[in-house]
């Protein structure tokens, strides 16, 4: 029995969320800012994921490994018409991320235009806006640590050759329907 | 080496004590302290997990709550797998070891399992908490608790679920440990050398922990051996001093009554040296006078009386020699079955018709060396108690029989030696005795019977009397059922001796010259009457040194001579008339003689006795029988005709 918990557990913990059709050329009708000198680092994610407080100190140590090479954007999934969704102690973590910029993606419509179907989900463009790696930046569900993603980002921010251009992500599904939970509404 | 608790150990010898078997026992008794210990040390940790298992497990469930509560889709959330996983599987993990530690602690298994169970929780909180690299110090602490255990099995068990966990994951899933997509599997051993870094060093303290709890172990060991000893020893010499103790207050009670006795008999002994003379010349003056008289004149009567009462007194007299161990025993061999039958008429007559006698004796029944009277004098006092014991009647029976006692046997502070003896045993159905009675039976003038019927001496007389002829007396009582006193008397091979029967009839006469030595001139008097009237020459002395200034001048056939006198006792008389003339008898006499004649009662050998008070018909027997014994005899062969009489 307690081989069955932690295999379910285990298939949890490295089973990947879904990933729609991301653009190779920066897509024209973002809101999304590209930057002209620097490459452009975008990570979706949902305000409330548990999962997705390992992707920013993922992102904290690339930031800190890539200082001023990269310019890096959070986008926070939030439906219209809810007030405090977005106030989440995840939005603080990303906030205090020194060099992000952090933005709502009202309804997911940022998201949808860059394929992005799960939170956590990051994007590496240059600065003539060609996808240079998209995926996770941690190894398995909710965990820190070294992984194929994180290494694939400092390696490209470096100059290198990344290992990977593409890595699964770990995270709560941003297109879920879009409709007030139970406790939002009594906000 | 295997422990018997089953853990592995190290004995190491370290006893250093000079007696091998007891330094094997120590070391026994060390491994058996260590084994308990380390037992309860096991035990002790078991619990220590069974309540941090449970800890984990709540703990796990809040973290679980306060990281991932809920997993959302959109808008949409539904609980965390993780506060499922928190529940259950922790739950799972948690409960086997939990109730095995209660269950059955110290058992091997139930550390195998807890240490299995606390290793897999490490692993679930590690991914509760998202893999932060700080709550992998779980691990490391959980195998320093395990430790605890000092069984370096449970550590390899944990260290192995450690293993094995990584080897999985690094096979299956390297990247969720490794960081990397693909790894080396060598990989494993980089990080369960961490592991195994820690658990080499924990293996160090459990050994290094073994050895001080062996030292303990032996120190305690040998601690309680020492302990032992000095129990032992402390019992030893507490025994020692308890029987020292008792000892002394037995020897102290038969000093106490020795001196009591010594005390009674100076006391008997004085009054009886003077008594028996007044006695000798009431007594003698009575015979002498009766013969003379009327047979129906009044004044024959009242002689009568005087004589009877003079007899009574004597009886008295005797009693308080024969209790205080003072009188002079002339023990001859005797058949007490003889002594017994020659009594059985009196007997009959003491008791009264009321009291049936029985007698009952064995066949090949052995002799005693006694002096009869006084066995004759046990016997009726017996009998006469018995009688008083019986108001109503009821049987009295006096049996002789057989016996050897094979092991010392103490009674009334007497031990009665190792030996064949003679018992004759006198019992009734009467009234019987309380123990408060028993215990003062033999006491001197202690009586249960009313004032003027016992003078109190009977049974203390009866005790002297077998003590002084070596043997014991004993009594078996039950109150209302009837009591049984058992005399010991040591039995001997010898011969009987023969009785004189040739003392009835007239007085014997002779014409032999006797020489009188008396201080006291009413029994002097007397005296000479009496052997002046059968025919012999008597001289008077009034004291040893006339004695002897009287024998150099004439020889006499006999010196008959008081034995405690002013000046020169007889005895001292006697031994110089035996030196300087060697032919001439003596016949000592008197009614209390101080052990100036006897040693422990029983008269020396070589000596002629005549105890006073006497009647004239023993005076002039005694003399006759020693003026008959032939000179060339004398000196030889003298206590053989004292023994006869």
């Amino acid at each position: 029995m307690v081989g069955v918990g932690f295999g379910v557990v285990l298939k949890y913990q490295i089973t990947g969320g879904t990933t729609g059709q991301t653009p190779g050329l920066w897509p024209a009708k973002t809101s999304v800012s590209l930057d002209a000198k620097r490459d452009t680092l975008i990570l979706f994610a949902h305000p409330r994921c548990p999962c997705t407080r390992a992707t920013f100190e993922e992102l904290n140590r690339i930031l800190a490994q890539c200082q001023g090479r990269v310019a890096a954007q959070v986008w926070f999934f939030k439906p219209s018409g809810l007030s405090g969704w977005s106030d989440s102690s995840l939005r603080w973590d990303a906030a205090g991320i020194p060099g992000v910029t952090v933005k709502d993606d009202i309804d997911g419509q940022q998201a949808g235009l860059f394929g992005a179907e799960t939170s956590g989900f990051v994007l590496l463009y240059n600065p003539e806006g060609k996808l240079l790696f998209k995926g996770g930046i941690t190894g398995s569900r909710g965990h820190a640590g070294d992984n194929a993603g994180e290494s694939s980002i400092v390696s490209l921010l470096s100059g290198k050759p990344a290992l990977f251009v593409q890595t699964p992500v770990y995270g709560c599904s941003l297109t879920g329907e879009c409709k007030a939970p139970a406790e939002s509404k009594s906000k | 080496m295997q422990s018997p608790c089953g853990i592995q150990i190290q004995m190491k010898n370290t006893i250093s004590i000079p007696n091998e078997v007891l330094g094997e026992k120590v070391a026994a008794r060390a491994k058996e302290l260590f084994c308990e210990q380390l037992q309860n040390i096991i035990t002790h940790t078991d619990k220590i997990f069974a309540r941090l298992m449970i800890f984990q497990w709540l703990f796990g469930i809040f973290l679980s709550i306060w990281v991932s509560p809920r997993t959302w889709s959109g808008t949409q959330s539904q609980i965390h797998l993780h506060v499922w996983a928190a529940i259950f599987l922790g739950g799972a993990v948690t409960i086997l070891p939990v109730l095995l530690a209660h269950f059955q602690p110290g058992k091997a298994m139930t550390r195998h399992v807890i240490a299995v169970g606390q290793m897999l929780m490490s692993a679930l909180l590690i991914h509760l908490t998202g893999g932060r690299i700080e709550t992998h110090f779980h691990v490391f602490g959980s195998l320093a608790i395990l430790a605890f255990y000092r069984d370096w099995k449970v550590m390899i068990s944990a260290t192995a679920v450690v293993y094995v966990d990584h080897l999985v994951r690094g096979i299956f899933w390297p990247q969720s440990v490794y960081g990397v997509v693909s790894a080396s599997i060598w990989r494993s051993f980089e990080h369960a050398g961490w592991v195994v870094f820690e658990v080499f060093f924990l293996l160090l303290s459990i050994r290094k922990s073994h050895s001080e709890m062996h030292l303990v172990a032996e120190r305690q060991a040998k601690l309680e051996f020492v302990n032992e000893e000095i129990e032992q020893i402390v019992a030893q010499r507490t025994s020692d001093l308890r029987r020292e103790t008792a000892d002394r207050q037995q020897a102290e009670e038969r000093l106490r009554q020795s001196q009591k006795m010594e005390a009674m008999g100076r006391l008997a002994g004085g009054v009886a040296h003077d008594f028996n003379n007044l006695l000798t010349v009431i007594g003698g003056y009575c015979s002498l006078s009766m013969p003379s008289l009327p047979p129906d004149s009044t004044l024959q009567r009242n002689i009568g009386e005087i004589h009877k009462a003079a007899e009574r007194a004597r009886a008295l007299t005797g009693q308080l020699l024969a209790f205080s161990r003072k009188q002079v025993l002339q023990p001859r061999v005797l058949d007490l079955k003889d002594v017994v039958n020659g009594m059985e008429k009196m007997l009959r007559r003491l008791i009264g018709e009321d009291v049936e006698l029985s007698t009952s004796f064995e066949p090949s029944i052995g002799n005693v060396k006694a002096d009869p009277g006084q066995i004759e004098q046990v016997i009726m006092n017996l009998a006469v108690n018995a009688r008083d014991a019986m108001p109503r009647g009821g049987k009295l029976t006096i049996s002789t029989s057989n016996t050897v006692i094979d092991q010392k046997s103490q009674f009334r502070n007497r031990t009665l030696e190792v030996g064949q003896y003679v018992v004759i045993a006198v019992s009734d159905n009467g009234i019987g005795m309380t123990d408060e009675v028993k215990s003062h039976l033999f006491e001197p003038f202690f009586t249960t019977k009313g004032l003027g019927k016992g003078t109190g001496l009977g049974l203390a007389t009866c005790y002297g009397i077998v003590c002084q002829s070596g043997g014991d007396i004993r009594v078996y009582s039950e109150l209302n059922s009837g009591t049984t006193f058992k005399i010991y008397l040591p039995r001997t091979d010898a011969k009987l001796d023969q009785t004189d029967t040739t003392r009835m009839g007239r007085l014997p006469r002779g014409r032999e010259s006797i020489l009188l030595v008396e201080d006291e001139s009413a029994v002097r008097a007397l005296a000479a009457l009496i052997l002046r009237e059968q025919g012999y020459a008597v001289k008077e002395a009034c004291n040893a040194f006339e004695a002897l200034a009287l024998v150099r001048k004439t020889p006499f056939d006999l010196v008959l001579t008081d034995v405690i006198m002013p000046g020169m006792s007889g005895k001292a008389l006697c031994d110089q008339i035996k030196d300087q003339l060697p032919k001439t008898k003596v016949l000592l006499m008197s009614g209390y003689t101080d052990d100036a004649l006897a040693h422990h009662g029983v008269l020396d050998e070589g000596l002629w006795f005549l105890e006073k008070p006497f009647s004239p018909a023993q005076l002039t027997r005694k003399v006759r029988e020693i003026l008959d014994v032939p000179v060339e005899k004398y000196n030889g062969s003298a206590t053989v005709a004292l023994m006869a009489s």
